[in-house]
């Protein structure tokens, strides 16, 4: 892996310092900006377990969800230099993955792909959600819970692209509305319009379940 | 107010940041509409099942190491790339292929005025030419490289053979070409015999359709 190329600014160094101390994600950032693998790896390990469940959501086609996954970290590390450190690192790699899926999203032959869950209905397979509950420990509660779950996943794979990314990065990732609005390029109104029409497009399919 | 009004507050609600005047505005609209109270009720279990969602999936194995190797190839100094694709690159950068082009231009400008001009023909004495060019030549060129390149013009084809080649006479007589160099003198003749053994003019005979 080469060498750090980038020589920082005094200014950006110092509040490279004060962020690194605040947010050890950034302090892991810095390193990976001079070039240092294991830290890369550490920030791998970190981040890539939500970025792919993102992924996996975003998309729905798991391995399609780990390429892209691998793509966002190749691109996290070729553009190391390009990061502030005044900004979340989080909302920066995000920003990444969610350029990249809805890119994949927008590409003609996806578009003529069956969505996850159909695909999985179509060809016999278990209809299970992308994740159980793992804190479901009674077989009648973990269950129900399950099946809430599957039906909450197939709600979340039905709505369309952007409003699914904002939904999934505002309520399960946990960004701020603004940085929902870097990410997806847009303003945070936008954001909240597009959280409440998910929020709602939820609350149609899952009326009869909850 | 309205219940579409109320209905887009109630996630800032739920979320605890709708300010005084609004949460009292939604409270009181609430106590007074059912649809809406029941429309609460179900955003907040909705809401609730999101939280419950998990944001994290165990990265499969090997994705790790592919994604480091896929680092590592993208950041990789690239092999020399072959056909038109690596030239098209540089219309992404003009600046330096201009530069690039100039100074192509100027080293084959300077090779070309330091050899006398364009390759002189073989019907034109070299000696002529260089008479004609000397003086310009002269003052351009150091005069060890216009001694090189008279002399490399002036030199004359050998009449005899080398000493080593004349003493070994058979030493390429078992070549394909020197086994076939009668076939090759009576090549017209060959061309023209018919299988019945007969002669046809040299122009009947064409090329072998197909």
């Amino acid at each position: 892996m080469p060498a750090s190329s980038g020589s920082e600014k005094p200014a950006a160094a110092g509040i490279g310092a004060v962020a690194a101390q605040a947010d050890p994600d950034v302090a892991l950032m810095l390193r990976v900006q001079q070039g240092d693998e294991a830290a890369f790896g550490d920030l791998f390990r970190k981040l890539a377990p939500r970025v792919l469940q993102y992924m996996r959501r975003l998309v729905g086609h798991d391995a399609r969800a780990e390429e892209l996954t691998q793509d966002v970290f190749v691109q996290v590390f070729r553009f190391r230099h390009r990061y502030r450190p005044d900004s979340r690192l989080q909302t920066w790699v995000f920003t990444i993955a969610t350029n990249l899926c809805l890119n994949e999203l927008r590409r003609p032959e996806r578009q003529r792909r069956v969505d996850l869950w159909a695909r999985q209905d179509d060809e016999g397979r278990p209809d299970e959600p992308a994740l159980a509950d793992p804190n479901a420990v009674d077989p009648e509660a973990g269950a129900a819970s399950r099946e809430l779950a599957r039906r909450l996943e197939s709600a979340i794979a039905a709505l369309p692209p952007k409003q699914r990314a904002a939904l999934l990065l505002s309520r399960l990732d946990g960004l701020a509305y603004e940085d929902v609005a870097a990410a997806l390029g847009c303003s945070e109104g936008a954001v909240k319009a597009l959280v409440f029409r998910a929020t709602q497009g939820l609350k149609q399919r899952l009326r009869d379940h909850l | 107010m309205r219940c579409v009004r109320a209905q887009r507050w109630m996630t800032t609600a739920l979320d605890d940041e709708l300010t005084g005047r609004r949460r009292r505005a939604l409270d009181r609209h609430l106590a007074r509409c059912e649809a809406c109270h029941r429309e609460l009720a179900l955003t907040d279990r909705v809401l609730t099942a999101l939280a419950a969602v998990p944001t994290e999936v165990p990265l499969p194995a090997g994705l790790e190491q592919a994604t480091l190797r896929a680092v590592r190839a993208a950041n990789a100094p690239r092999a020399e790339t072959v056909g038109w694709g690596g030239w098209l690159e540089w219309l992404g950068h003009p600046v330096p292929a201009l530069a690039a082009l100039s100074a192509v231009l100027a080293i084959a400008g300077a090779a070309w005025w330091r050899t006398g001009g364009p390759p002189v023909s073989s019907s034109v004495p070299p000696v002529a030419s260089r008479s004609t060019d000397a003086p310009s030549t002269a003052r351009s060129a150091p005069p060890t490289l216009v001694a090189v390149a008279t002399e490399r013009r002036l030199v004359p084809e050998p009449s005899e053979p080398p000493p080593d080649l004349a003493a070994a006479p058979d030493l390429f007589v078992d070549l394909p070409i020197l086994l076939n160099i009668e076939k090759l003198r009576n090549f017209d003749a060959i061309l023209t015999t018919t299988v019945d053994g007969g002669t046809r003019a040299p122009e009947e005979s064409g090329p072998p359709s197909g």
